[in-house]
């Protein structure tokens, strides 16, 4: 009897309560608690592979100090310090930064790139998921940053699931959406793809009233 | 001039309308118009947030602590993984452009709002955390050399005005 993890949200698949053998589910098989695909499991062992995974050599720091942000840099900053004011219900104060962020992010759409395809896409995940979250999370748990460790966590699960949601688009089409809603959690940016919203978010755990359906588009 | 610390605010999603908070505030600031209390006859006492049985009333403080310090490390590692983001938003936002199916459209929306939290998250830790912190500060003054045409200085002019800077 074998025990298997989800990478996302933690579910155990535990054979021993289960009638049907891990390896024995369907390929479309999804976590019953967040909807990942059953390529997101993992044998549960003990521990020893996580040792392993955490002496990652030791990269230096590339020194990029003060570079300039670039348009949609900005206009993630002045929207993020706009959630910040309306937390603190500062409303006007979180109009205007909306509204600079508004000006970037227009500024930002101007610009057009060739290379945009779903394979680009999937490129910068594979990057962020190999190299820039596991370099972040070093230096983090070098400096003890609990507020960083955890953005990282919740942003290399969102991540995860992306990537599924993109290869499985990329190999089946509109299919892979077929009769389902697609939501995007507000907090953590989680996608879930389903029609049963999970009760709170299986990643930043926020009651599901924050998880935000993404309605069609009607022209 | 206010000599009290904290002001009571009120969340209007969880609020269930007319009743405790109205009885036991001494001073009527619960009782607005707008459902927001009125900061300005507030004097912080805490009681309608006792009584709320919503839970919909927080004490905020006027002044905040001094935002977490941040390694420059950190920093660094945590504008790879925004710019990355950005990108990715970036590259959805042609493809929705381009595209013509409705479901694909729908998908590529989210990816474009799934990023953009990301991005918010990431540049949040990274020292912009707090708005009246000294970073957004200085983030802010320089916008007004902007040499950008369009540029919407009075933005900048009214957000230096009114936000307070938490650390000197
Ligand atoms: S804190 Fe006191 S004065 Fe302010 S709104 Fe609540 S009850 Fe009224
Ligand atoms: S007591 Fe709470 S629920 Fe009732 S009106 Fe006041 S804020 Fe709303
Ligand atoms: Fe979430």
């Amino acid at each position: 009897m074998k025990k298997y993890v989800c990478k996302i949200c933690g579910y155990i698949y535990d054979e021993a309560n289960e009638k049907v053998k891990f390896d024995d589910l369907p390929d479309d098989w999804k976590c019953p608690l967040c909807g990942a695909p059953k390529s997101m499991f993992q044998l549960l062992e003990e521990e020893s592979e996580n040792i392993k995974e955490k002496n990652i050599e030791n990269n230096p720091v590339v020194e990029e100090d003060m570079r300039e942000m670039t348009y949609g840099e900005l206009s993630a900053l002045c929207s993020n310090l706009s959630r910040g004011c309306e937390k603190q219900y500062l409303s006007r104060e979180s109009e205007l930064f909306k509204k600079l962020s508004d000006y970037y992010d227009k500024k930002s759409k101007e610009k057009n790139e060739d290379n945009y395809n779903i394979d680009a896409l999937i490129d910068k995940i594979n990057n962020d998921l190999e190299t820039n979250y596991k370099k972040a999370r070093e230096i983090s748990e070098k400096e003890k940053d609990r507020g960083a460790l955890r953005i990282i966590t919740w942003g290399e699960k969102v991540t995860l699931i992306l990537k599924s949601l993109l290869t499985s688009y990329q190999s089946k089409g509109e299919d892979s959406f077929k009769d389902k809603k697609i939501y995007v959690c507000d907090i953590c940016g989680f996608i879930y793809v389903g029609n049963e919203v999970p009760s709170i978010c299986p990643i930043c755990k926020v009651p599901s009233f924050k998880i935000l359906e993404i309605g069609k588009e009607v022209r | 001039m206010k000599t009290q610390k904290i002001r009571a605010v009120r969340n209007l999603r969880l609020c269930s309308k007319d009743c405790l908070c109205l009885y036991v505030c001494p001073t009527g600031a619960t009782d607005t118009e707008t459902g927001q209390i009125d900061f300005q006859k507030c004097i912080g006492c805490g009681k309608c947030a006792m009584a709320c049985p919503a839970g919909a009333i927080s004490m905020v403080p006027y002044q905040y602590p001094k935002q977490q310090e941040k390694s420059n490390r950190v920093v660094q590692r945590l504008n790879t993984v925004l710019k990355s983001k950005v990108e990715q938003e970036h590259i959805a936002y042609q493809l929705y452009q381009n595209s013509s199916s409705q479901v694909e459209k729908q998908f590529l929306k989210a990816i474009i709002r799934s990023n953009r939290l990301l991005a918010e998250d990431t540049v949040r830790e990274a020292g912009y955390m707090l708005p009246q912190s000294r970073n957004t500060h200085e983030f802010l003054k320089p916008l007004l050399d902007s040499k950008e045409e369009d540029f919407p200085k009075d933005i900048v002019n009214e957000l230096l005005e009114i936000l307070e800077c938490n650390e000197s």
